[in-house]
This record gives C-alpha cells, sequence and structure tokens, in this order.
C-alpha cells in the first residue's frame, strides 16, 4: 500500500537512533540520511526532501540539546510533525450538502483513473443517501463515453453524454443543466486527461468549468507519479483551482511520494484513495491519522499542536 | 549542476574524495530527471569506479569530467544491443526466403503493461505506423475486462481504416466481448489472421498491477496460446520509482526462457527534460526502447533517438 514501506523505513531509523545507547550528532546525521533515502524512493519531490532535511535539523538542533531533554521524543516529533506537513495542508474540503445541487468536477492527467474514479464516487455519495449522476465531457478519448456509460450501468447511476457532439463544454453544461432540473443533488462530471504542456488542453478545461461551475473541483493522481508530480500539479491548481486530490492505483507497489508532493506544492487536501479497478475500492482518507498510523505512533497524536 | 562542480582545472589524478561531493550532486541531477534511485546511485557508482586513479584532461574541470563519463555511461545503456528494425522482421516472417523453409504466417506484437499507462493507444499508433507501410493489420481486442476496452479499439480500427486504407494498407477489429479468457481470444485472434492472410495482429491487453500475482501470472499462459513474436510492455514517462520494479516484474511474468523485447515509453510529451523512466527500465532489465510515445494522436510515435535522450538528461 501507498507510502507503507517509506513508514517502515522511517520509523526503523527513528527507533534505531532512539534506542542506540549513544545518541550523539553522527548518529542523528544518519538517520536524517536515512529518512531522506527513503523519502526520496518515495518519489517524494528532490527539493521537498532538501527542506525537510534542513527543517528537522533546525528543530532538533543537536548541538545545542540541554542534557536534561528527552531526545527521543523530541526528534520522534520533529519527524512526526513534518511528515504531517506533508500530507496535511490543514484546508478543509468541500461537503456535499443535501437538498441541493452539488456540481463536482473531475480533471488530471491522462489515465491517472478519473473515470473509474468518478464513478466510485457517485456510488460513495448515492450510497450516502445522495442523489448521484454523472456526465461525460470527455468527448476526446475514443470509447469515453462508452466506459462512463457502462460503469454507471453497473452501478446503477443515470448519466449523460453525447456521441455526436465534440465541443465538451456544451455536453456538460447540457447535462448539468438536465440534472440540476431532475433535482439530482450529487453531479459529477468527467473530463478527459490533459496536461500542462499543451496550452489547448488546459483552455478546454477553463471553457467547461466556467459551463459547469463546480462546487468542487478534484485532481486526479495516479500514485505512481514521479518528479513531475509537482509542477503538474501547480500548473493544474493555477489553472483549475482544484480543492481536493484523489489519489488512484494505491493497491500498486508504488510509495505515492510524487502524489504526496503534489498535497504540498498545492496546499490541497487528498479526499479519498482509489484501492483497485472494482466500484467499491475507494477509501476516504485524512492525513494524521495516515501518518500516525504509517509510523506506528499511535500515541503521538498527543504530541501534534492543533 | 554547474555550482557544484567548479573546482580543479587539469592534470589532477582524481581521488574518492574529490569525487564524492560533485557525485553527490550528479546524483541528486539524476533524481531530478526521474531517474529512479536505484538506477541514479548505480550509474554515480559505475562513473566514479572509473574516475578514481584517472587524470583529468590540461584545462578539464572534475565537472567536465565526469559530466562526459556520465554522458558516455547513459549512452552506452541506452544503445541496443542487436537491431531494432521492426519493418525487417516483420517482413522475414510474412514473406520468408526460399531457403528458411518457412512458410508464411502473420507477424504477432502483444502490447503489455500497468493500467492507464496507454497501452491501447500506443498499439493504435503502430497500427497506423504498418498501415502507412501498407501492411495488413489485425486489432485483437484482448482487453476483455475493462469498461468501453473493446469500443476505444472499434472507435480506434474505423478512424484508422481512414487514414490507412488511403495509404493502401487494410485494417480489421477481431473482438468477441467482455468476460471472455483473453489468451483464447488472443490465440482465435491469430488463428484467423493466418487464415485470412494478414501481416500484422496487434494484440492488446488489459492494464494490471505489477505486484498483482493472479494477473500477472495469466501472462504466461497468454504468451504461451498467442505465441507473440513481440511482447512490447508501455511504461509511463510520468511514472517514478515504480517503473523500475513494473519493468522486473514483467519481465519475468512470461515464464521460463521468455521475456519482454522491448519498451514503449508513453507520455514523453507530459514530462518535458524529466525523461528519467527510460533509463529505469533500460537499466533494471536490459530491455531495450523500441519506441516513444509522444502524444495522443496517430502519428505522436517516435524511435529513439540516443543522442536527444542524453542531452536531455545531462541538460
Ligand atoms: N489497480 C487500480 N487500477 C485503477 C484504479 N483506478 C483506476 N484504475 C485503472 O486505471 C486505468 C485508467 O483509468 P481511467 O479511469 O480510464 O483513467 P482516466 O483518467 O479517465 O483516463 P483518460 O480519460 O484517458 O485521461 C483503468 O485500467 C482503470 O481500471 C485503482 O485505484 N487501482
Ligand atoms: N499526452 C499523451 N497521452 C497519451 C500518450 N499515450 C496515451 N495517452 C493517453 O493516456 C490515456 C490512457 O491511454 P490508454 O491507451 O487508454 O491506456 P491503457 O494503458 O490502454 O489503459 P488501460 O487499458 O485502462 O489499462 C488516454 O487519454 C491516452 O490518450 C502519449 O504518448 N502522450
Ligand atoms: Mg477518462
Ligand atoms: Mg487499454
Amino acid at each position: 500500500m501507498v507510502l507503507q514501506d517509506l513508514g517502515r523505513r522511517i520509523n526503523a531509523a527513528v527507533s534505531d537512533l532512539t534506542r542506540s545507547s549513544n545518541l550523539d550528532e553522527k548518529a542523528f546525521d544518519g538517520m536524517i540520511k536515512e529518512i531522506c533515502a527513503a523519502l526520496l524512493e518515495a518519489d517524494v519531490n528532490v527539493k521537498l526532501v532538501g527542506n525537510l532535511r534542513k527543517s528537522i535539523k533546525q528543530t532538533v538542533n543537536f548541538k545545542e540539546l540541554a542534557p536534561g531533554v528527552n531526545k527521543k521524543r523530541l526528534i520522534q516529533k520533529a519527524v512526526f510533525d513534518e511528515l504531517v506537513k506533508l500530507v496535511d495542508p490543514h484546508a478543509e474540503p468541500f461537503k456535499p450538502k443535501k437538498g441541493r445541487s452539488n456540481v463536482i468536477m473531475f480533471v488530471g492527467l491522462q489515465g491517472a483513473g478519473k473515470t473509474t474514479t468518478c464513478t466510485k464516487l457517485a456510488r460513495h455519495y448515492q450510497s450516502r443517501g445522495f442523489r448521484s449522476c454523472l456526465v461525460c465531457a470527455d468527448t476526446f478519448r475514443a470509447g469515453a463515453f462508452d466506459q462512463l456509460k457502462q460503469n454507471a450501468t453497473k452501478a446503477k447511476i443515470p448519466y449523460y453524454g453525447s456521441l455526436t457532439q465534440t465541443d465538451p463544454s456544451i455536453v456538460a453544461r447540457e447535462g448539468v443543466e438536465q440534472f440540476k432540473k431532475e433535482r439530482f443533488e450529487v453531479i459529477i462530471v468527467d473530463t478527459s486527461g490533459r496536461h500542462r504542456q499543451e496550452q489547448d488542453l488546459f483552455d478546454e478545461m477553463v471553457q467547461i468549468q466556467r459551463a459547469v461551475t463546480p462546487d468542487q473541483t478534484i485532481m486526479v493522481l495516479d500514485a505512481s507519479i514521479g518528479q513531475q508530480a509537482e509542477a503538474q500539479s501547480k500548473a493544474f491548481k493555477e489553472t483549475a483551482d482544484f480543492g481536493a486530490i484523489i489519489i488512484t492505483k494505491t493497491d500498486g507497489n508504488a510509495s505515492g511520494g510524487g502524489a504526496i508532493s503534489a498535497v504540498a506544492a498545492t496546499h490541497t487536501p487528498i479526499v479519498f484513495i482509489g484501492t483497485g479497478e472494482h466500484m467499491l475500492d475507494l477509501e476516504r482518507f485524512s492525513p494524521q491519522p495516515f501518518v500516525s498510523k504509517l509510523l506506528g505512533m499511535g500515541d503521538m497524536q498527543g504530541l501534534v499542536e492543533h | 549542476i554547474s555550482g557544484l562542480f567548479r573546482n580543479v582545472v587539469g592534470g589532477k589524478l582524481l581521488t574518492h574524495e574529490d569525487l564524492e561531493k560533485p557525485m553527490r550532486g550528479m546524483e541528486e541531477h539524476l533524481l531530478n530527471k526521474n531517474v529512479a534511485r536505484e538506477a541514479a546511485i548505480r550509474l554515480c557508482e559505475g562513473v566514479e569506479r572509473s574516475l578514481v586513479g584517472v587524470k583529468t584532461g590540461s584545462f578539464q574541470t572534475i565537472d567536465a569530467t565526469i559530466r562526459a563519463a556520465m554522458e558516455s555511461s547513459l549512452r552506452k545503456i541506452l544503445t541496443p544491443t542487436s537491431s531494432l528494425d521492426l519493418l525487417r522482421e516483420i517482413q522475414s516472417v510474412t514473406s520468408p526466403s526460399l531457403a528458411s523453409m518457412q512458410s508464411r504466417r502473420p507477424y504477432v506484437i502483444s502490447i503489455v503493461g500497468v493500467n492507464g499507462v496507454g497501452k491501447s493507444t500506443n498499439l493504435s499508433k503502430i497500427a497506423f505506423f504498418l498501415l502507412q507501410n501498407k501492411y495488413r493489420v489485425l486489432i485483437a481486442a484482448c482487453d476483455t475486462f475493462r469498461s468501453g476496452a473493446v469500443e476505444q479499439l472499434r472507435v480506434h480500427a474505423r478512424n484508422l481504416k481512414e487514414l490507412g486504407e488511403r495509404e493502401g494498407g487494410f485494417v480489421e477489429l477481431y473482438e468477441k466481448g467482455y468476460g471472455k479468457d483473453a489468451a483464447n481470444t488472443a490465440k482465435d485472434a491469430v488463428s484467423y489472421a493466418t487464415q485470412a492472410s494478414f501481416d500484422v495482429v496487434l494484440i492488446d491487453t488489459a492494464g494490471r498491477r505489477h505486484n498483482d500475482q493472479r494477473l500477472m501470472s495469466s501472462l504466461e499462459k497468454f504468451a504461451k496460446f498467442a505465441q507473440p513474436d513481440k511482447i512490447l510492455m508501455v511504461g509511463e514517462a510520468l511514472v517514478g520509482t515504480d517503473s523500475v520494479q513494473q519493468a522486473r516484474n514483467f519481465n519475468a511474468a512470461f515464464g521460463a526462457g521468455r521475456h519482454l523485447d522491448g519498451f514503449i515509453i508513453s507520455k514523453c510529451d507530459t514530462v518535458g527534460e524529466m525523461i528519467g523512466t527510460l533509463v529505469s527500465m533500460v537499466h533494471a532489465t536490459g530491455i531495450p526502447v523500441v519506441f516513444l510515445g509522444t502524444g495522443q494522436h496517430y502519428s505522436d510515435l517516435r524511435t529513439l533517438n540516443i543522442g536527444w535522450a542524453v542531452k536531455l538528461l545531462m541538460s
């Protein structure tokens, strides 16, 4: 699972250090080195890792540590805080409300898992009593509408799309208007994959967004993404100002550090993670319990300032 | 990187101590290019080993010496050891020489990889390339799992029919819908192609996680049934460290004596200069890069220009 190996390694590095009999500066530096290596192997952005290294060093400030101070606790807390900072942007994601229409638009890179995930999310809300539906505004990818249609049919969720209209913002507007009229509560709009290097595709995203004025835009990120994560997610943030992230394919082997770097780069929270190809493979996500579970430090909760 | 490497000029006998810091800079440079840490470290170790005890050329900085050594080691690992002339290989199977005593049969290519990397799209680009060379191409829809996978290929086949027939080629889709066993469908497609004298069969497969035992092990049966001449794996340029394990696990999935024949590195247009994935995958397996995917259109397929790749990696 995402970040599990990373967690194990970081945890081991911290406890090796704090258990060792002479906790000197060299050992402390060794621990930091090991943590950074683990983060880099997990695809965390190279610059972020550099900052984290500095930050832990500064907080702990090994040279000036007073003799009486509990070093173990101090170091654990510094590492934990830095990791929480990486995944917890302290931003509250949008929550749909019953009795009104909530429009959610999906954006992301090609093949990230948008179409699959938007059905999962529609089903998630449907099972919690929201009247949910799907709009296919991907008029580019071959078979995109068939894919959404087949998923929606399996999940018994109403859908809208067009096999002839080539302008995605027109399909999006028509679909959302129709579903609003029919008093649907969660209306999820799927869009084509795109990337920052192609301006036309970004312009198209803006047009769709204008056409449907979503209450929430969600960026979908593949857990295996590497060093491009930061630049891509920043560009999507600047253009579409998404308010939440969903990480997909966390059932794979990837550590997810690239996707985590996107959180740090855009100060946007992860709200769900995708854990498989099937309809029910979606889990809620919240950062702090995640990091403490990850580090096997259930008792660290008390150390964190709110 | 320049800042880290600016030091001694000319005629210096290099020691481990001289190299340690600039090599760390080089490692970080490669990581920034999205080369997996494992590959970056090994490349750097190799370069360092080759340089300890060597005298820098006159007026040559340590920086320049390391750069030159890294460039040549990248060039070396990216250079395939045997010819990658796909068209000639196809020719030798579809029009065997008399001397070989082989009967003509279709050339079979199958495309594998993890979910969403671009298998179906790049398969369609390869079909377009073959149609431009006037081949008769059968596309076999053997992703019988993912919603819309069959319709996706149907649309591509329809588009390609129009484009391809203008070029003198011919294309058809072979499909048996969803839920069927992929290996069986592939086998049937190949028999059909033999009867109907197609030149090439392109087999699409479902995306699968490389750590999913069940799905990975079904690839062995698939290879046995389809008997592909070439198994190409699509690796995505966006992927980070996981690319190493993806390449290794797929390379090992086809049973004893069968491995991957090449990589297609897709979505190169989405990563700018960060093209390290191709280094990671080749480094992990020694399997060459056959094509690069550089966009979402049929013509966005390139062969690997090693000079171009090394230049981007060192920029
Ligand atoms: N293993 C796994 N596969 C997933 C997950 N989410 C999506 N996929 C697979 O990833 C592939 C791509 O998913 P899509 O939903 O088509 O991706 P997309 O972002 O809509 O793609 P484009 O519309 O082409 O940009 C499919 O094979 C999905 O089955 C997940 O959480 N786990
Ligand atoms: N920018 C860019 N996009 C690409 C490239 N190759 C494929 N894509 C896009 O990536 C997305 C996924 O492509 P597919 O061909 O459906 O991927 P796949 O591996 O067959 O996916 P599954 O069958 O679901 O596992 C589509 O939106 C493609 O247009 C490429 O070289 N560049
Ligand atoms: Mg889609
Ligand atoms: Mg496919």
